[in-house]
């Protein structure tokens, strides 16, 4: 077997991957939340911070592509460690009771993470994949978040962004065996508070839009 | 006949250089050509198929459990001996193997003791080599503790898990060699004859406990590792699976069984309290560093300990043995406790318990230390007591631990029946009459790391080869008896579960074959146990059948076992008219209440041959001589 | 003083690895509170043995915590609810009158079902057999005070080692995981200087072994570490993560 796709092929490989993965969506999480912040300094701010950001050219693209490979890495790798995780108890347990390790986080990570799948392609559709020539990013999103629907979905999104992170950002140092008695009560908070931050920084956009419209 | 010892010339401490040199060696190619068969994977058989292994022995090892590392050495928690002197502090070979046969009341073979004494310290060597997380000191030496019978510090411990820690250091050198190939492991196997061709023996017949299938397998040795028979009291330490049915086949198979009725009882355990129990638990004697045992000075004082005011309390051992004080020997320790409760000033519900009270040790080294010391045994008896140990004293109570008879073997560890080795807890070799603490795991290592693999060479290379198949004869008698002693029991369909039958003998041996006896009372236990057996096979219920895992049918078979082993321990104890060690017998005593041992007529191994069923045995006696060791009555004042 | 509940029993029985099992509803009376679970099923069984029924079959042995051959899931709670605690070691006066008790066999793929409440563990024992050892033959082992292991090195190296491999870690995994027990012995090794030498080729076996097996993987839910009679800690799981990913990407072993 080949080293490379021996290591990271095991479940501890496997893992890495996810926490490689997992730990760079939250760097991406902590710039987008940072860019939507400007928002909140108006049209032109926000518009100027889309045409800024647009104006990095090949760099937006080939960010993209890294964020898509990794996407699917995390995507594939998830749904494969989700089935054979399955796989390994075919008898469940009739009375299933947590002995208090499980969080709500890490209890759910799945079904966040498929809520999270359905979440990004429903939002790039509506925000990314659209005609962009006659209308502005801002006209797009005030448009969109006047509709309560579109609240409630991104709301709900949110929150399981939030649950799925609180999560994964710890468990992404234990993967990589980065627990050390000194630091890892440190490294749980700031996953929570992380989680609380993308949660509250992202859901309350779409409020303060539909509020403002 | 005869019993050769075969124990080598020379003087004592020459004698195991020499015997290793005059040992016939296996050339290293044909090691390979020889299957060896282990019944056990304790210390001693785990140690013994690991290191077989390594030779370039074919091993097929057997347990009874669902794997091997679940052997009953597993318990033992207070320590391992050597003879390192690390601590500096007068330790030598010499002296832990004058301390081995002082406290073994002088009734050990002195070759075999120095033997162990010396091969000790390789023990403590291999092990740390094997990654064994030892206690270390701050400086990171290894840390060592007294431990009872003995004034030096002189016992490596792993918390209070050195058996565990110990066991898995030879299960896993032995999962080395199941990866390498060499041994073959089956797990979940009772061994259930011992098949002999031509006077030797050649293979076992086993059950598979899981489908129920009698299987054969033929060796050129057989080695039994299958531990002690405490559970012949039905309430003891040992582990629920821990049997006499190995070695009492195979002394059905012609194997002398030696000193049946030294049996150990341990002070440090915690009380009986309910007649559904199942087992008793032990506590490390090593407690007994730190913790004073006392008793009320009134009898039936009822108030709480804590209400017990320090000149109404009787710290008893400290009272009677000044220098050793609570860490007199377990026998010693045991009796007197025994004593207490007799005369009414036990504590408890029961008035069955002693305290054992760590206030001045916490007040003294903080409760810090202790914790470190004994936390796990503090959390344990919490556990079962359902009472703080930090805030009140523990009770305690002594209880059946260990055997030190067992099948006689010579200086090889062979016994009577040649290729049929006997290791650790199963042979009767090192303890005497009695056990020092931390010593079984010592003896258990001993045999299967540094003693068997020497041994079996010269045995295999002195004996023609004959290379039995499973088709032999002998395998056909033997598995046809296996088969018809099961269907005879499941035929019975009787009104008694086999629990049943195990806690009344248990009931018998423990009121007159326990703690102290009398010939009185063995005389009527023995009848006791007599009809108790015919009742047995007339009224024993075993439900199920044999082709299934079935757990009834394997006890009863066991009990069956012991229930006619209980009665050749009463012949040994009856036979025994002294007192010694584990063996007391009260018409036996000194003026102080100590054993009274009759060196003029009883200093001998009584090894026991069977003569077929409901037959006496035939006495045979092995004369213990002295030439190191100058007998004296026993003092620990 | 000793009082006594009385309790029904939920007992998953089968009758071997091709039965489908099923729950059987016993009452157990007259319990005492000072009883061990495990001898509280002994009663249930001598009246089952009376009554001309099969006895429930189960795993034990030592009955003190320490030989790791018990284990049963009660309420949903590998070895029961008590932290710390073997299932022979869990008392019954943890328990109320009246309560209902479900007990199940430790599930997973790799621990095939034997009958009732027994399963076949030896799986454990193959993920040692992987290189959960130190290759040091019998004899010609240097003075065991020759290397200087730091206490605290020992104390977490006996921390680790403390694993009695009853497979509640399996068990209580919501995805059936032998991280935990790996990780011990894999910890235990690489911590002790005897251990180093084969610590790369140990982690990438033996985790290579535990995968085979079919077990499931670890996502740091932390069950494990809150089930374990041992209370073994998952900063052991996370040093196997660095000893694999060590070695996986750093040593030449392969």
């Amino acid at each position: 077997m080949n080293w490379i796709t021996g290591t990271l092929g095991s479940s501890i490989g496997k893992k890495l991957l996810m926490a490689i993965t997992g730990f760079s969506f939250c760097g991406f999480l902590a710039a987008h939340l940072a860019g939507n912040l400007t928002i909140y300094g108006g049209k032109d701010a926000f518009n100027g911070y889309a045409a800024h950001l647009h104006a990095l050219g090949p760099l937006v693209t080939v960010a993209e592509l890294g964020l898509l490979t990794f996407f699917l890495v995390h995507v594939i790798i998830g749904l494969i460690l989700f089935l054979s995780n399955l796989k390994a108890r075919p008898v469940r347990y009739a009375v299933n009771k947590s002995a208090g390790g499980r969080t709500l986080g890490s209890a759910t990570m799945p079904y966040t993470g498929a809520i999270l799948l359905a979440f990004i392609i429903f939002h790039l559709m509506n925000f990314h994949f659209v005609d962009k020539t006659d209308t502005t990013i801002f006209n797009i999103v005030s448009n969109a978040f006047s509709n309560t629907g579109y609240v409630a979905i991104y709301i709900v999104a949110m929150v399981a962004a939030a649950i799925h992170v609180s999560h994964g950002f710890w468990s992404a140092f234990q993967t990589i065996g980065a627990n050390h008695p000194k630091y890892m009560p440190l490294i749980r908070t700031v996953s929570i508070a992380f989680a609380v931050v993308v949660g509250i920084g992202f859901g309350f956009l779409p409020i303060y839009i539909f509020l403002l419209a | 006949m005869a019993l050769d010892a075969k124990i080598p010339g020379g003087p004592i401490s020459e004698k195991w250089d020499r015997h290793r040199f005059e040992l016939k060696l296996v050339n290293p190619a044909n090691k390979r050509k020889f299957d060896v068969i282990v019944v056990g994977t304790g210390l001693a058989g785990g140690s013994a198929s690991a290191s077989l292994a390594e030779l370039g022995y074919n091993v097929k090892t057997f347990c009874i459990q669902d794997s091997p590392r679940r052997a009953h050495s597993i318990s033992a928690q207070g320590g391992i001996n050597a003879a390192k002197n690390y601590p500096n502090d007068g330790d030598s070979i010499w002296r832990l193997f004058y301390d081995t046969v002082k406290g073994g009341d002088f009734r050990a073979r002195e070759a075999n003791v120095y033997r162990l004494a010396q091969v000790s310290n390789d023990i403590i060597d291999q092990c740390v080599a094997q990654g064994i997380p030892f206690a270390r000191d701050y400086g990171g030496l290894l840390d060592n503790r007294s431990f009872g019978g003995a004034q030096v510090s002189r016992t490596f411990y792993a918390r209070g898990q050195t058996g565990q820690q110990l066991l898995l250091g030879a299960y896993s050198a032995m999962m080395r060699q199941v990866a390498a190939g060499k041994v073959q492991m089956f797990p979940r196997r009772e061994m259930l004859d011992v098949v002999v061709v031509d006077g030797h023996a050649k293979g076992i017949v086993a059950r598979n406990l899981i489908s129920g299938e009698i299987e054969r397998h033929a060796a050129d040795a057989v080695v039994l590792c299958t531990g002690g028979y405490g559970n012949v009291f039905f309430l003891s330490t040992n582990a629920m699976a821990s049997n006499v049915t190995a070695a009492y086949r195979a002394y059905k198979k012609g194997a002398f069984f030696a000193n049946p009725c030294f049996t150990q009882i341990h002070p440090t355990c915690i009380p009986v309290h309910g007649t559904y129990q199942s087992k008793l638990t032990l506590m490390s004697e090593s407690l007994r560093n730190d913790g004073r045992v006392w008793v009320p000075k009134n009898q039936g004082d009822n108030r709480k300990p804590d209400q017990i005011p320090e000149s109404e309390r009787d710290y008893f051992l400290e009272r009677k043995y000044p220098s050793f004080g609570n860490l007199v020997p377990r026998d010693v320790a045991s009796r007197n406790a025994k004593e207490q409760c007799d005369i009414g000033k036990g504590v408890g519900e029961t008035g069955h318990a002693v305290y054992l009270d760590f206030a001045d040790a916490i007040n003294r080294d903080g409760r810090d230390v202790i914790e470190k010391k004994y936390g796990n045994l503090f959390q344990m008896y919490e556990k079962i007591m359902a009472e703080n140990p930090y805030e009140a004293p523990m009770m305690i109570y002594p209880a059946i631990h260990y055997t030190m008879g067992g099948l006689w073997v010579d200086y090889n560890l062979m016994s009577n029946v040649p290729g049929l080795f006997v290791l650790g807890e199963a042979n009767f070799s090192d303890h005497g009459a009695n056990r020092l603490g931390a010593s079984a795991l010592m003896q258990g290592l001993a045999d299967g790391y540094f003693v068997l693999p020497y041994t079996i060479g010269g045995y295999l290379t002195g004996t023609p080869k004959a290379d039995v198949t499973t088709g032999h004869k002998a395998f056909d008698e033997s598995e046809k008896q296996v088969t018809d002693g099961i269907n005879r029991m499941l035929a019975i369909d009787g009104k008694r579960t086999v629990d049943d039958f195990h806690k009344t003998l248990g009931h018998i041996m423990w009121d007159y074959c326990g703690m102290a006896r009398t010939n009185e009372g063995l005389a009527m236990a023995q009848t006791m146990i007599q009809e108790l057996r015919a009742e047995f096979w007339e009224n024993v219920r075993v439900p199920g059948n044999t082709a299934d895992f079935n757990q009834s049918l394997e006890r009863a078979g066991r009990v069956a076992d012991f229930l006619e082993f209980g009665e050749l321990m009463i012949i040994d104890a009856l036979a025994r008219q002294e007192s010694c060690g584990g063996h007391f017998n009260e018409k036996f005593e000194t003026e102080e209440h100590e054993a009274l041992r009759d060196d003029d007529n009883f200093c001998h191994v009584a090894a026991w041959e069977h003569t077929g069923d409901g037959q006496e045995p035939e006495f045979h006696k092995e004369p213990l001589v002295f030439e190191n060791v100058k007998l004296t009555q026993r003092s620990y004042k | 003083m000793t009082k006594t509940i009385n309790l029904t029993l939920k007992v998953w029985r089968q009758q071997g690895p091709k039965d489908k099992g099923r729950f059987e509803t016993y009452h157990a009376k007259n319990i005492s509170t000072d009883m061990s679970f495990l001898e509280m099923l002994d009663v249930v069984n001598d009246q089952l043995t009376i009554d001309d029924k099969e006895p429930i079959a189960f795993d034990h042995d030592c009955r003190e915590g320490i030989c790791g051959m018990c284990g049963c899931v009660v309420n949903g709670r590998a070895h029961g609810a008590e932290k710390g605690t073997t299932l022979c070691q869990l008392h019954m006066r943890h328990f109320d009158n009246g309560d209902t008790i479900a007990i199940e066999p430790f599930r997973a793929m790799a621990f095939k079902a034997i009958k009732d409440l027994a399963v076949d563990r030896s799986a454990l024992d193959k993920i040692i057999q992987a290189g959960g050892y130190v290759s040091v033959n019998t004899g010609g082992a240097q003075d065991a005070n020759a290397i200087l292991v730091p206490q605290e090195v020992a104390d977490l190296a006996m921390d680790a080692a403390q694993c009695i491999g009853c497979g509640a870690c399996v068990a209580a995994c919501p995805n059936a995981s032998a991280m935990l027990f790996t990780s011990a012995k894999v910890s235990q090794l690489a911590l002790l200087p005897q251990g180093m030498p084969e610590a790369a080729k140990r982690a990438l076996n033996m985790v290579r072994t535990m995968d085979e097996l079919g077990f499931g993987n670890c996502t740091n839910e932390r069950e494990c570490e809150a089930e374990c009679p041992k209370e073994i800690s998952i900063t052991n799981i996370a040093r196997l993560n660095r000893e694999y990913l060590n070695a996986g990407f750093f040593s030449r072993s392969i």
